[in-house]
């Protein structure tokens, strides 16, 4: 009898555990296989019913393809998402510079023809404060929905899917612009003493300041350090109006004039207006000395980048014919694609330099640092999915983001460069910060020593003790484009750097006036952190 | 017989009025009481009066677009026309192969211009772009085609006048092939020279259609768009940057719709202006 009960009882355990671990294996549009567990999936899928069914969704994204950035993830899961939900997805793509003007139109006019957007996270005031998009708290603690971890985000990244305490996209992307250099080159030995005997000091690798950054670029450029034959360049920036080119100087200027300090107030912790009054703060000396900066540092990089967007500017690094570049997350997992890169194992990555000397708005003048003052950045779009308030199937959406938010598809995205999905949350990262295996990276095509430099320079910025601010305000849009446009006169010596930043703030009194300034100011103080006393 | 068939037109007349009316009146209308208001989709509609239009004065901005707009008409209109009138000459006399030549010549205005546009960023790629890369095995050197402000507008300016020059050079051979042979006959046996056949004769006859070609030309090059909007998308800078491309953005990717507006009937009003002035100056030469 007692064997009995304790055969009994086994097999009731052995169910119970198959039941509570029950996996399952889905197989992607490129035949790679994840198995997730019935939890992660949310119990929509797992009981089979597809409430779904007959659902159409539509979402936006950036014109990429079914192997673009951000729209490819769509594609390679779509088959079996809509298999296991019912429902069916509708892609549709829009080039970068037309996507904020389509769903805009679509969210102003009333239209309803899309479902969801994936959206750069600049897009957030209007969204939000325009009651455009749906916040997803009450889904996230719905089991019936996949499950992702937001405790894994960062504070710097969860700020930009949130608004207050209130979510707004699951997690997909997380830009920041970190540094990128040739390891191989710099620790050359005798380019290493050449530079000595040339500038007088030895390098850091990689360097601490812009200026010592400077030095090195305009060291390299314009000879044939990589013995290909022909001159190679020192840094490579991607600067073509309309093609997020002002993204360079956003990450670069904010060690130049913005003051840590404890908390934000109006000398401290700002970058873009006065907390106070929304006067812009572009054209502070700061800026001003940023940009000239800029300048003399594109002079050390190929001339053709003032007309290169990001492919150009990549492809470019990625052949091996820059020193460094500043860019996404991207360039770390597209260096590791044989294909399209040279320098897979030849690449370091760090969180970007800072700058010893700062301006001070409240002396009004630029003071002198002892170590330098260093910014993280969440600089980019951390192109995300959100939810129309004019759709019918909020659900649906909302099934579809999460599903792609879960920690595995995540992890799958952000192993391959080609996806655009760049590393952010905590399981992206490798111990000691993170819970992702080195080795899982290298089954993927990694390079072990790139791979752990990548990750450890994305770390660094995205927990940096200083993030550089974010602007997500309504009109957001409107005011990067004047920056754009004004600093690309600057890049192509239309206008020095004084007279293209006077024109940029000029420009931001314009628009902050049109969508009124008090109203202005309140979203631009909420956005930050202000707290008025 | 004759009241039927005058109402039968109607049936036919009719759905071109309403494309009319629903796709080019309607608009003209609503623009136009739209350029009196203040307009953001999603909020209310203030009446502003001609503020929009008084802003015009104040936009330092558009004193730019309006400078490369003018300069964009005068040169590419000019050269387009000039061209034309070569080309037509040239093939308006007896050569071998003259269809075929006149064939391929045509073609380029069967090309969406945002396609040109696109087909222009292969071209001037300054890497390694095809253009170069001939510079560049002929002479040693390459030319910064869109990084350059002066560059990026004589892109933009080759793209223009290698789609529309055919347009001009068909239009004048037309003109010119249905001349009078008698007239050149008689200019023959008074053994006058061939300048002074083209200068006295065939110039001043096929000039109607050259100053038809001409006003065509200048209607479409003030609404210049796609061209820039592709290849350079009003950069370097705003080296490219349009009358059309600013009042582009300033609606459809601002949402300012009020001053969109405004800005479009400058843009009406200037075009209505230097085709009144051209109308004048042919009823002068005459009548």
């Amino acid at each position: 009898m007692k064997k009995l009960l304790f055969v009994g009882l086994s097999v009731l355990m052995v169910f119970c555990l198959s039941v509570v671990y029950a996996e399952m294996t889905l197989t992607n549009a490129g035949g790679e296989s994840i198995t997730f567990t019935d939890e992660e999936l949310g119990t929509i899928i797992t009981s089979g019913e597809k409430p779904f069914e007959g659902v159409t969704i539509t979402i936006t994204v950036n014109q990429g393809g079914p192997k673009g950035g951000i729209s490819g993830p769509l594609y390679e899961w779509r088959d079996v998402w809509e298999k296991l939900t019912g429902a069916k997805l509708n892609i549709v793509e829009i080039p970068y510079a037309e996507h904020y003007p389509k769903v805009m139109t679509d969210l102003l006019t009333g239209t309803g023809q899309y479902d969801g957007f994936m959206i750069g996270s600049d897009w957030m005031g209007e969204l939000v404060t325009g009651e455009y998009i749906v916040p997803i708290d009450q889904y996230m603690k719905d089991p019936r929905f996949p499950k992702w971890d937001p405790e894994s985000l960062p504070p710097s990244i969860r700020t930009l899917y949130t608004w207050g305490d209130t979510w707004y996209g699951p997690l997909n992307d997380s830009d920041g612009q970190v540094l990128y250099y040739r390891k191989d080159i710099l620790n050359n030995p005798d380019y290493r003493a050449k530079f000595k005997e040339k500038y007088g000091y030895e390098y850091n690798v990689p360097p601490k300041t812009w200026n010592e950054l400077y030095d090195i670029s305009e060291f390299f450029n314009g000879w044939d350090w990589n013995n290909d034959g022909e001159p190679d360049s020192g840094i490579v920036m991607h600067l073509k109006v309309g093609a997020q080119g002002m993204y360079h100087y956003a990450s670069l200027s904010a060690p130049f004039c913005i003051m840590p300090g404890e908390e934000v107030d109006k000398y401290h912790n700002v970058y873009w207006f006065d907390p106070e009054d929304m006067k812009p703060l572009i054209n502070s000396e700061g800026h001003v000395k940023a940009l000239e900066f800029q300048l003399k540092l594109a002079k050390t990089g190929p001339d053709a980048q003032v007309a290169w967007s990001l492919g150009e500017a990549w492809d470019y690094f990625l052949r091996g014919k820059a020193i460094f570049t500043f860019s996404w997350g991207d360039v770390g997992s597209l260096v590791q694609d044989e294909a399209r890169s040279k320098i897979k194992g030849k690449m370091g990555a760090s969180i970007l330099p800072g700058s010893l000397e700062v301006y001070d708005r409240s002396q009004g003048k630029f003071v002198t640092f002892e170590t330098p003052n260093v910014w993280g950045n969440t600089t980019g779009g951390s192109w995300h999915g959100v939810i129309s308030a004019l759709s019918k199937n909020p659900e649906a959406v909302y099934h579809l983001l999460a599903f792609h938010a879960t920690n595995k598809i995540s992890l799958w995205n952000v192993q391959r460069g080609w996806t655009g999905v760049d590393p952010g949350a905590k399981f992206h990262f490798l111990p000691p910060y993170g819970t992702a295996s080195l080795d899982d990276y290298v089954a993927n095509g990694f390079n072990p020593e790139d791979a752990q430099e990548y990750l450890k320079a994305y770390y660094d910025n995205f927990f940096a003790p200083n993030i550089a601010p974010y602007l997500r305000i309504p009109g957001g849009n409107e005011y990067w484009v004047a920056l754009d446009r004004h600093l690309s006169e600057a890049y192509t010596g239309q206008a020095s750097a004084k007279e293209a930043l006077d024109r940029v703030a000029r420009d931001w009194e314009d628009i902050t006036n049109r969508y009124g300034r008090e109203e202005q100011l309140k979203v631009y103080q909420e956005s930050i952190g202000y707290k008025a006393k | 017989m004759g009241l039927k068939s005058g109402r039968i037109k109607y049936p036919f007349i009719l759905p071109s009025m309403i494309w009319v009316l629903a796709f080019t009146i309607f608009p003209l209308i609503y623009s136009f009481g739209l350029s009196f208001f203040r307009v953001r989709l999603g909020r209310p509609a203030t009446f502003v009066g001609l503020n929009n239009f008084a802003r015009i004065f104040s936009d330092y901005k558009l004193g730019n677009s309006l400078r490369v707009t003018l300069m964009y008409v005068a040169v590419t209109v000019s050269i387009q026309l000039a061209l034309g009138i070569l080309i037509a000459l040239l093939f308006h006399q007896e050569m071998k192969g003259k269809s075929i030549f006149r064939a391929l010549l045509i073609l380029p205005i069967f090309c969406t211009p945002v396609a040109v546009g696109y087909l222009g960023l292969t071209i001037f790629y300054e890497e390694g772009g095809p253009l170069n890369s001939i510079l560049m095995s002929l002479f040693g050197w390459k030319i910064p085609w869109l990084s350059s402000p002066f560059w990026a507008w004589v892109a933009v300016l080759l793209l223009d006048i290698w789609q529309w020059t055919p347009f001009c050079f068909l239009v004048i051979l037309a003109g010119l092939q249905s001349l009078p042979e008698e007239i050149y006959d008689a200019a023959y046996i008074d053994s006058s020279s061939e300048w002074e056949i083209f200068r006295k004769i065939t110039f001043p006859m096929v000039q109607p259609v050259v100053v038809i070609v001409l006003l065509l030309r200048l209607i479409e090059s003030f609404k210049i768009f796609d061209v820039i909007y592709s290849l350079t998308g009003g950069g370097p800078g705003t080296a490219t940057e349009v009358y059309s491309l600013y009042t582009y953005r300033t609606g459809l990717k601002f949402f300012d719709f009020g001053y969109a507006s405004a800005l479009g009937y400058v843009l009406l009003a200037m075009v209505m202006v230097v085709v009144n002035l051209f109308f004048r100056r042919v009823r002068q030469v005459y009548e």
